[in-house]
């Protein structure tokens, strides 16, 4: 149930930490895990010691950014189709750029299998953990 | 003029209040004001009884319904269709026993569940390990069982990489290769559902370093078993 103003955990190393839902795409719904959404960037994670190493991937986003992002983790529990019900405790997501490819390089989180339906078999692979 | 008119209304008014009241006249003595004439009431006409040896080919000109009614001819009624009523008592938990039947022969998971009839059942609070078709095992503290027949379900509560992560499983799922129970409630619950174990006063947290701590113990139990198995090999 993710919708305007919801505010999602960022769960790669993009640099957002806490992102809000602007917008919710190809569905006039609440977004659900594998749903693509626009987000705007409202925390920036300090990586700390990370950050000088690579500043790179520290700088990938910024505070006020709008970016595309596909919903991970939903705290509105789903069906599957043998009729078992998840949910998570949370609401996340991972930043993607236009075409779909994640914009960090690792993920840390377990993330839902309902993504690989959705072609996001990318997203899943990155993740260190799916149930 | 302007003026006086309002006045004049008013004294019309009163005129009219000092009019004597038409007095209230019975009903029938003015049918026209009250009704139309068609619809003056009138009482129903009685039927008048048809004349007596009246001949066969002129009661056969008579409408049915003015027939005079002969007791000795009937039609015939047909008996009414067997209720499947009659057959089939209670057919939906006749198809929920077939589906169990299908799904669950021997009866274990219908044994593993149901709390209320059988003692070593699962019961809320308990860590239980449940693998799927697929190979992917999942882990977690019972928080409720819903007994439902067929639709019979239990909610899973872990914390995967910190997250929490619910899962509601049902039992007799096609999908659903193992359930076993890792570790038993440490005292019994007060609570048929423990959903109060969401709060962050009360969570479990993770509980799979128990399981692994499970597993590796049966392991080491059936390592001993499969060893003569590898011997013969």
């Amino acid at each position: 149930m993710i919708q305007l103003k919801t505010m999602l955990n960022c769960i790669d190393n993009s640099g957002a930490a806490v992102v809000e839902c602007v917008n919710v795409l190809k569905k006039k719904r609440p977004a659900t895990v594998g749903d693509r959404i626009v987000v705007v960037v409202q925390k920036q994670r300090n990586f700390g010691p990370d950050s000088s190493n690579n500043v790179g991937i520290a700088n990938k986003v910024r505070r006020g950014d709008i970016r595309h992002a596909v919903v991970v983790r939903a705290k509105k529990e789903m069906q599957r189709p043998d009729g078992s019900l998840v949910k998570f405790d949370d609401n996340a997501c991972v930043l993607v750029n236009k075409s779909g490819d994640p914009i960090g390089t690792r993920m840390n989180g377990v993330v839902a299998t309902e993504l690989r339906g959705r072609q996001w078999s990318k997203i899943l692979s990155l993740a260190p953990m799916h149930v | 003029m302007a003026s006086s008119s309002p006045i004049l209304r008013q004294l019309g008014c009163f005129r009219s209040l000092l009019k004597p009241q038409p007095q209230p006249q019975p009903l029938l003595q003015s049918p026209l004001n009250r009704r139309a004439l068609s619809t003056v009431y009138s009482t129903r006409p009685t039927p008048k009884p048809l004349p007596e040896n009246l001949p066969e080919q002129f009661i056969k000109q008579l409408p049915l319904h003015l027939r005079p009614k002969d007791p000795k001819v009937r039609r015939p009624i047909p008996p009414p269709p067997p209720s499947p009523c009659t057959k089939c008592k209670d057919p939906v938990a006749a198809v929920e026993e077939a589906q169990l039947a299908v799904l669950d022969p021997t009866g274990e998971r219908r044994a593993l569940f149901d709390y209320r009839r059988s003692p070593r059942s699962v019961k809320p609070g308990d860590i239980v390990r449940v693998t799927f078709k697929n190979g992917d095992p999942f882990n977690g503290v019972c928080l409720s069982i819903r007994l439902r027949g067929l639709d019979t379900s239990f909610l899973l509560r872990n914390h995967l990489t910190r997250v929490g992560v619910e899962m509601a499983i049902k039992v007799y799922s096609p999908n659903v290769e193992s359930v076993e129970i890792v570790q038993r409630a440490q005292k019994r619950k007060r609570r048929a559902r423990l959903f109060y174990m969401r709060d962050p006063k009360h969570d479990m947290g993770t509980v799979e370093n128990i399981v692994t701590n499970y597993i590796r113990q049966k392991r080491a139990l059936s390592g001993k078993k499969r060893a003569p198995v590898k011997g013969r090999k």
